[in-house]
C-alpha cells in the first residue's frame, strides 16, 4: 500500500524538477526613464523575476544620494553644508571610487569639479557668461579631492565652498546596481544600458554573444551616423565619454562639458570621444572623462600594460580628419 | 545728420548705427497692443510714434503703452498717413479692413508689417501682389511669425534635409473650451470688438489660427494645398455667431502625397495647439515655443543583431524617448519677426514672410473657407499662380 502511493509520487517529483530545469530562458526587455536619459534592461530568465518596479525604485533611491537635480538629494545637503554630512552606502561607495580614480589619473577627474561646471554653464542653473580668469582661479581653491575626506560614513568638506558633482561616474554606478539587482535573482545572462553606459554578463540562447554598438559622432540625433564599430564586450562594462553631443559655444569656439580641474578650464584636445571596456561600469565610466582630459597619447600609455581596462578612441588628427584607435585590452572586442 | 555726430563720439560707438525705425500701429486691440509690448523691447530698432484705432478707450490705453509721451493718437489712419514722420506701419486691424488700409499704406510708401491673414479674399491677395510689384525698396511683411522662430526654422531645415524622411501627414490643432470672444463694455461695441465671430469682417478660426499652420506647411515644402474638404457648424456657442466654433479641414497637396489636416474647435481645450509632422524616419511635435523629435521605433530596432549602444548621454525630455529640437524654449515668434522686420527695412530686402507668401496663405485660407461654408471640394486655380 505504502510503496503504491510513494511510486507516484515519487514519478511526480521527478517530472516536476525535469522539466523546471528544461523550461526554455525566455527575453524579458524593461525600458525607461531616468536621470534625464532613458535606460533599458535585456535579461534572460525563466520567468520576469525583475520589473519596472524594482529598476524604478532602485533608481529613485540612487537619485536621492546623489542626484544634483534633487535639492533635497544628500549630495545638494552636502553641497550646501558648512563641514559635511553623513551620507548612505551608495554615496560612500562612489565617493571613495571617485577619489581612488582621481588619485590614479593624476587628478585630471576630480568629484569637487561642480564650481568649475556650474561656472561654465553646464550646471543646473546656467551663469549668463563665461568665468573670467580671476573667477577660476578663486573656484580652484574649492576644488581638489583632498578637500573631501571619508570617516565612517561621515563626509567632511575641509572648506564650505567645497561642492561635489559626482554625474561623470553615477551614471554607472547605477548601471553596476542594477546588474546586481539582476544577479541576486540568479539572472546571468543580460545587458543593462543607461544613457550610453552598459553592463553585460553572460550570453543570448544558442551561445550568442551580446553586441554593442559604438555611436557615431556626429552628435546630430536627428540624423544619427552609423554606428562608428560593433563590438562584443564579453562580461563586463562599456562606457563612453565623448565631447560631440554635450557642450555649448563661446566667443565662436566649441566649449566641452569635460572640466580640467588643475587648470579649471574647460579640456581642449584632440579627443573626440572614448569608449572604455572594465570589470564593472563604476570603474569604466570614472576612468573615461579623465582619459578624455588625458588626451590621445597618454591614455595609451596609461592603458598600454592593462589587461582588465582597455578603450577605442575617436580622436582629431592635426589635420583636421577623424581617426580612432584601440588599445591592447580592447583588441579582442572586436 | 545727428547720427553722424552720436557716432563721432567714441564713448558711445557701441550703440548701432542705424536710428530706431519711426513706427506707427492701426489697430490697437489685443494684437495691437501686444506687439507694442514687444516694440518696447526692442528701443534701438523701433520707437512707436503714432497709434491710431477707431475706439476712443483703446486709444487712450494704448498711447499709455507708448514709453513715449510726445506718441500722437489717430482715429482716422488716413490722418496718421498724412504724418511725415511716420516711416513705418503695422496693421493690426479686422481682418476685412487688410486690404483699404494696406493699400493706403503701400501707396503712401511706407514700410509695412500687416497682420494675418493677408487680405480678406483672394482677389484682394492678387491685387496687393500687383500694388506691391516694382516697389522693391519697400518692405511688406506679413505677420506670419513662426517663420521667423528659430524653432520652426530648424525644423523647417530638418525637413528640407530628409531627416523626417518623406513627410505624408500634417496634424494641427488649435483649441480653445471657451466662446473666443472679447469683453464688450457697451452693447453697440459688439461687432466693432467680437469682429471675428462675423463673416462681414472675418475668416473665423481658419484665418486667425489655422492660417499659422497653413502658413508653415506652404513655407517648408514651398508650395500650397491643390484640394480642400471642409466641415463644420456652430456647434458649442449658438450666441448669434456667424464664423464656425468647430472646424476641421483636409488638404491635399498631390505633388508632394501629402494629406494636411487642421481643426480648431471651441469645446475642447486639451490637445490646445498641436502641430506634428509624421514621416517615414520620424516626426516632429511642436509647441509654439519647443519641439521633440521622435525616430520611428521601427528604426530603433532596425540595429538588427545589435542588443544596446554605447555612446555620450543623450538628454531625453520624456519617456517615449523624444529629442529635444533645440535645448531651450525659444522667446514669443513675433519678437524674432520684428527683430528681422528691422532687418529687412535696413536692407530693403525681401522678407521671408513677403506678399507672395501672403498671398498664396490667404488664398489657402479662402478656399478652405469656401469648402467649410458652401459644403463643397475647393481646388487651386491655375490663375492663382503666384
Amino acid at each position: 500500500m505504502k510503496n503504491k502511493l510513494l511510486f507516484p509520487i515519487g514519478v511526480f517529483i521527478i517530472i516536476l524538477c525535469a522539466s523546471s530545469r528544461q523550461r526554455p530562458l525566455q527575453r524579458f526587455e524593461l525600458k525607461g526613464f531616468a536621470q534625464g536619459t532613458t535606460y533599458s534592461i535585456i535579461y534572460y530568465a525563466t520567468d520576469s523575476v525583475v520589473n519596472t518596479t524594482q529598476t524604478e525604485s532602485l533608481l529613485k533611491r540612487f537619485d536621492r544620494s546623489v542626484s544634483l537635480y534633487d535639492p533635497n538629494s544628500l549630495i545638494s545637503q552636502f553641497n550646501r553644508s558648512a563641514t559635511g554630512i553623513r551620507i548612505d552606502e551608495p554615496f560612500r561607495v562612489l565617493v571613495t571610487r571617485a577619489i581612488q580614480i582621481s588619485h590614479a589619473t593624476g587628478r585630471l577627474v576630480d568629484p569637487t569639479v561642480k564650481p568649475l561646471v556650474d561656472a561654465w554653464g553646464f550646471g543646473v542653473v546656467k551663469p549668463a557668461r563665461d568665468p573670467t580668469g580671476d573667477e577660476i582661479k578663486s573656484l580652484l581653491q574649492n576644488v581638489g579631492v583632498n578637500k573631501i575626506y571619508l570617516k565612517g560614513d561621515y563626509l567632511y568638506k575641509r572648506r564650505p565652498g567645497v561642492q561635489l558633482d559626482l554625474n561623470g561616474i553615477a551614471q554607472g554606478y547605477s548601471v553596476d546596481l542594477l546588474a546586481l539587482l539582476l544577479e541576486r535573482y540568479y539572472i546571468n545572462n543580460y545587458l543593462i544600458e543607461l544613457g550610453g553606459e552598459l553592463r553585460v554578463k553572460g550570453h543570448k540562447p544558442g551561445n550568442d554573444p551580446f553586441k554593442v554598438g559604438i555611436e557615431g559622432i556626429s552628435g546630430n540625433d536627428f540624423d544619427p551616423e552609423p554606428l562608428r564599430k560593433i563590438i562584443e564586450p564579453g562580461d563586463g562594462a562599456i562606457t563612453t565619454s565623448g565631447n560631440y553631443r554635450k557642450h555649448h559655444e563661446a566667443g565662436g569656439k566649441q566649449v566641452s562639458h569635460l572640466m580640467n580641474p588643475l587648470t579649471g578650464f574647460p579640456i581642449q584636445n584632440e579627443m573626440i570621444s572614448i569608449t572604455v571596456y572594465a570589470r564593472d561600469a563604476i570603474t569604466a565610466d570614472g576612468f573615461d572623462n579623465g582619459f578624455m582630459a588625458m588626451g590621445l597619447k597618454n591614455t595609451l600609455a596609461f592603458l598600454e600594460k592593462r589587461k582588465n581596462m582597455g578603450a577605442y578612441i575617436v580622436y582629431r588628427k592635426a589635420d583636421g580628419s577623424v581617426a580612432d584607435t584601440v588599445t591592447t585590452a580592447f583588441k579582442n572586442k572586436n | 545728420m545727428a547720427g553722424g555726430l552720436v557716432l563721432s563720439n567714441s564713448l558711445i560707438a557701441a550703440k548701432p548705427d542705424t536710428q530706431p525705425l519711426k513706427i506707427a500701429v492701426i489697430g490697437c486691440g489685443d494684437r495691437g497692443t501686444g506687439i507694442m509690448h514687444i516694440l518696447n523691447g526692442l528701443p534701438d530698432m523701433f520707437r512707436i510714434i503714432a497709434v491710431c484705432d477707431v475706439l476712443d478707450f483703446r486709444l487712450t490705453s494704448a498711447q499709455k503703452l507708448t514709453k513715449n509721451s510726445t506718441t500722437k493718437a489717430y482715429t482716422d489712419y488716413r490722418k496718421l498717413l498724412d504724418d511725415g514722420e511716420v516711416e513705418a506701419v503695422i496693421v493690426a486691424v479686422p481682418l476685412n479692413m487688410h486690404y483699404p488700409i494696406a493699400t493706403d499704406v503701400i501707396k503712401s510708401g511706407r514700410h509695412l508689417y500687416l497682420e494675418k491673414t493677408m487680405t480678406y479674399n483672394i482677389e484682394q491677395a492678387l491685387e496687393l501682389v500687383k500694388l506691391m510689384h516694382g516697389r522693391s525698396n519697400q518692405v511688406l511683411q506679413v505677420g506670419h511669425q513662426y517663420r521667423y522662430s528659430p524653432l520652426y526654422y530648424r525644423v523647417k531645415e530638418m525637413v528640407n534635409n530628409g531627416f523626417l524622411g518623406k513627410v505624408t501627414q500634417v496634424d494641427c490643432r488649435w483649441d480653445r473650451n471657451g466662446d473666443w470672444r472679447r469683453q464688450v463694455p457697451q452693447p453697440g461695441l459688439e461687432r466693432a470688438i467680437n469682429w471675428r465671430m462675423y463673416k462681414q469682417y472675418s475668416g473665423g478660426l481658419m484665418a486667425e489660427l489655422l492660417s499659422h499652420q497653413i502658413d508653415f506647411i506652404n513655407w517648408v515644402f514651398d508650395t500650397h494645398p491643390q484640394e480642400f474638404f471642409a466641415t463644420g457648424g456652430i456647434d458649442v456657442f449658438k450666441d448669434g455667431r456667424e464664423t464656425y466654433d468647430n472646424i476641421q479641414v483636409m488638404m491635399r497637396y498631390p505633388e508632394l502625397g501629402l494629406i494636411g489636416n487642421f481643426g480648431a474647435m471651441c469645446g475642447n481645450a486639451h490637445d490646445g495647439y498641436l502641430f506634428k509632422i509624421k514621416g517615414t524616419l520620424g516626426s516632429v511635435s511642436l509647441l509654439t515655443d519647443q519641439g521633440m523629435f521622435f525616430p520611428e521605433k521601427k528604426l530603433l530596432n532596425e540595429k538588427g543583431t545589435i542588443d544596446g549602444v554605447t555612446g555620450a548621454t543623450r538628454i531625453v525630455w520624456n519617456k517615449e524617448g523624444g529629442t529635444p529640437i533645440l535645448s531651450e524654449p525659444t522667446k514669443d515668434g513675433t519678437w524674432y519677426a520684428f527683430k528681422d522686420f528691422y532687418k529687412k527695412v535696413q536692407a530693403k530686402e525681401l522678407p521671408d514672410s513677403n506678399v507672395l507668401t501672403g498671398a498664396r496663405t490667404a488664398i489657402s485660407v479662402h478656399l478652405a473657407n469656401q469648402s467649410l461654408y458652401e459644403k463643397k471640394i475647393s481646388t487651386w486655380d491655375k490663375n492663382y499662380m503666384l
